[in-house]
């Protein structure tokens, strides 16, 4: 049986061997083990073993954690795939882009006015968390169009705190 | 004479909270902590002997009020309170209150704190004591349109300092003229959120330097110095990785070095554990910087190479005990380094995160140290600075004790909490660091390891794992008599 395994852009094909696990050609046995309820995970990999962790899953796969990262995988089958490489693909980007608070904080500035034109990499909002500010700047150029926040309000991770429409 | 001290508060939270309590609990002394309503279920609160609520989880109401802090040493019969890093550490009215009730403060006199908590005093001081300092303005600038004048006097590029600062909390690089009234003003606005004082001074700033600090301890005998910390490498000022000893002190320089943080400790009348700052130039000249009038985070790195325990010694320090340090100059022995694990997101620019630790695997073995505030199940809040736990190793040498670290690195797993674990390992790996040419502009110039690699390959322990979960939960809904497949996300709240 082979397995499609994605992580954002990039898929591997994984073929299930007995034991073991055919990656690129290469013959690998992999076995798991892991402690029901537990986030802790423990391959071996070729006789090596290796500590992983589990943080659930989301849409996009499991949710593993490897050396300090955070990976979302998505394994499919055959079947599987082919049905969502059928689904109707949501349309490319355009029109405003929506500037997220990119963590939980507290909004201390906006460098900005309604109807302002901004110039890529510009100072939009100045955020504080765990006592640091940070500058969020425009990812593109554009004209500043709804301003949803203001100086003083506590904002979560996600949260719009403006829109930047076309020039 | 003060009553013999039994009962030890401890005005702090975290890790340094756990490792004062150990020291207590080793020196035979009873410690009662205090906490704010996030922090209810820390595993500081439930390794004292005694705690104390103090309020609402904003530090404000809580770790930065004296006097719940004194109301709690009293009510609980507390004869000394150790006040750890950050918060109140270094603010001389707390000492002074301290004092004032009659209780000890473990550290220095407050007196002290006040000579150097002023960054501008501390300096025509030093200046004064023979102690080598940046070239610079003494005074804090009166307006911004004063700032262009000194500028041009001390040169470019400078150096914007809030008076009252620390932590990196109120500084700006000025290289070009025109931007120094923004950085002026920005600069004092956050001095003044930080520090309720807005005044700045400014300096030349010496490019290139390293970061190189030497540990005083003074007794009511004797004043020494413990060797060096490399603490070159910084991120916003902040400090990533330190190291004991440093690739850029040799045992002349160590002497050099620690005679100047001795006279700079003696020339305010310093008692307990300190910190003197320099900037170390690469022609070997070095600047004082400022002294840190507390315990600092990056200690165990110095205990770890010669052997001291400082907060134990500050515990006796504070009892009117002698410190335990042999006379002579002490000489390092191997090669600590420590990496500062923090809630912040290395696959997101390092921008902090927070959540739930569900589950929390620590390295273990010979030469591994792991000093946490934290367990499975905590809740990482951001209410408080992102310092999770502080990972370090001791080894033979500098290459081992690299080795040694990212071994460890590669061990420790925090599932729950987006960490800067991944940020740590990129670093340790960098051939700049591994050679030891760093200095406190390294991350500055390789904004690379702030961000996870776009083109990097799945990792195959990553795609086996996801393959066997994926295989087992396929499994599991077979023999649950399902009738097709599913995917997995209907199955995954079950795993919570």
């Amino acid at each position: 049986m082979t397995w499609f395994v994605t992580v954002n852009d990039r898929t591997l094909e994984v073929t299930r061997d007995g034991d073991a696990f055919v990656v690129d050609g290469v013959r690998v046995p992999a076995t798991l083990v892991r402690t029901p309820g537990r986030a802790e995970l423990r391959l071996t990999l070729d006789g090596r073993a290796v500590v992983l962790g589990l943080d659930g899953h989301s849409p996009s796969g499991w949710r593993v954690m490897h050396q300090g990262l955070l990976h979302e995988v998505r394994v499919e089958d055959e079947r599987t795939r082919e049905l969502r490489s059928r689904a109707p693909v949501p349309k490319g980007a355009g029109g405003p882009v929506q500037l997220k608070a990119p963590m939980p904080g507290l909004v201390v500035r906006i460098a900005v006015r309604e109807g302002e034109q901004v110039q890529a990499g510009a100072g939009l909002v100045v955020l504080e968390a765990m006592k640091m500010e940070n500058e969020l700047k425009a990812p593109r150029a554009g004209v500043v169009q709804g301003i949803r926040v203001n100086p003083g309000q506590t904002v979560e991770k996600g949260a719009v705190l403006l829109q930047l429409g076309d020039v | 004479m003060t009553p013999p001290i039994t009962r030890v508060l401890v005005a702090n939270r975290g890790e340094i909270a756990v490792r004062i309590i150990r020291a207590c609990h080793a020196e035979g002394l009873e410690a009662v902590a205090v906490y704010s309503d996030a922090d209810r279920h820390a595993p500081f609160v439930a390794l004292a002997d005694h705690a104390v609520r103090l309020g609402p989880a904003p530090s404000a109401e809580s770790y930065l009020r004296i006097d719940a802090i004194l109301a709690a040493a009293k009510d609980m019969g507390a004869q000394a309170i150790h006040p750890g890093y950050g918060f109140l550490s270094e603010r001389a009215p707390f000492a002074r209150a301290i004092e004032e009730a009659g209780l000890i403060f473990v550290g220095p006199p407050s007196s002290a704190i006040e000579a150097m908590g002023d960054k501008t005093a501390a300096r025509r001081l030093m200046q004064a004591a023979g102690v080598p300092i940046v070239p610079g303005a003494v005074q804090p600038l009166s307006d911004p349109a004063e700032a262009v004048e000194v500028a041009q006097r001390i040169g470019y590029p400078v150096l914007v300092k809030a008076a009252a600062g620390g932590g990196g909390k109120g500084m700006r690089v000025v290289h070009d003229p025109a931007d120094l009234a923004a950085a002026v003003t920005s600069a004092s606005s956050e001095a003044l959120k930080s520090f309720g004082d807005g005044s700045v001074y400014l300096e030349r700033f010496v490019e290139r330097p390293r970061h190189v600090e030497i540990q005083v301890l003074a007794d009511h005998q004797r004043t020494v110095h413990v060797g060096e910390r490399e603490c070159s490498v910084q991120r916003r000022h902040q400090k990533v990785v330190e190291e004991a000893p440093s690739v850029a002190v040799d045992a002349a320089l160590r002497e050099r070095m620690g005679a100047a943080a001795v006279a700079a400790a003696q020339a305010v009348g310093y008692r307990g554990a300190g910190t003197c700052e320099f900037l170390l130039a690469d022609t070997g000249e070095f600047f004082f910087l400022e002294m840190n009038t507390r315990i600092q985070v990056e200690h165990p790195v110095t205990e770890l190479v010669y052997g001291v325990d400082l907060v134990r010694e500050q515990l006796r320090i504070a009892q009117g005990l002698p410190m335990t340090l042999p006379h002579g100059p002490l000489v390092p022995n191997g090669w600590a380094i420590e990496c500062r694990i923090t809630s912040e997101d290395s696959a997101n620019g390092l921008l902090p995160s927070s959540g739930v630790i569900r589950a929390l695997t620590v390295p273990e073995g010979e030469g591994i140290r792991w000093d946490s505030g934290v367990v499975e199940g905590s809740e990482v809040t951001l209410f408080y600075d992102s310092m999770l736990a502080k990972l370090i190793v001791h080894a033979a040498d500098r290459p081992a004790a690299i080795a040694r670290m990212r071994e460890a690195l590669d061990e420790l797993l925090i599932v729950g909490v987006a960490t800067n674990v991944a940020f740590q390992r990129r670093l340790l790996a960098h051939p700049d660091f591994i050679s030891g040419a760093i200095d406190i502009q390294f991350l500055d110039r390789h904004p690379e390891l702030l961000s996870t690699s776009d083109t990097a390959a799945i990792p195959i322990e990553v795609a086996l794992a996801a393959v066997l979960l994926e295989e087992e939960h396929r499994q599991a809904r077979r023999n649950a008599g399902e009738a097709h497949a599913a995917r997995p996300s209907r199955w995954g709240t079950a795993l919570e």
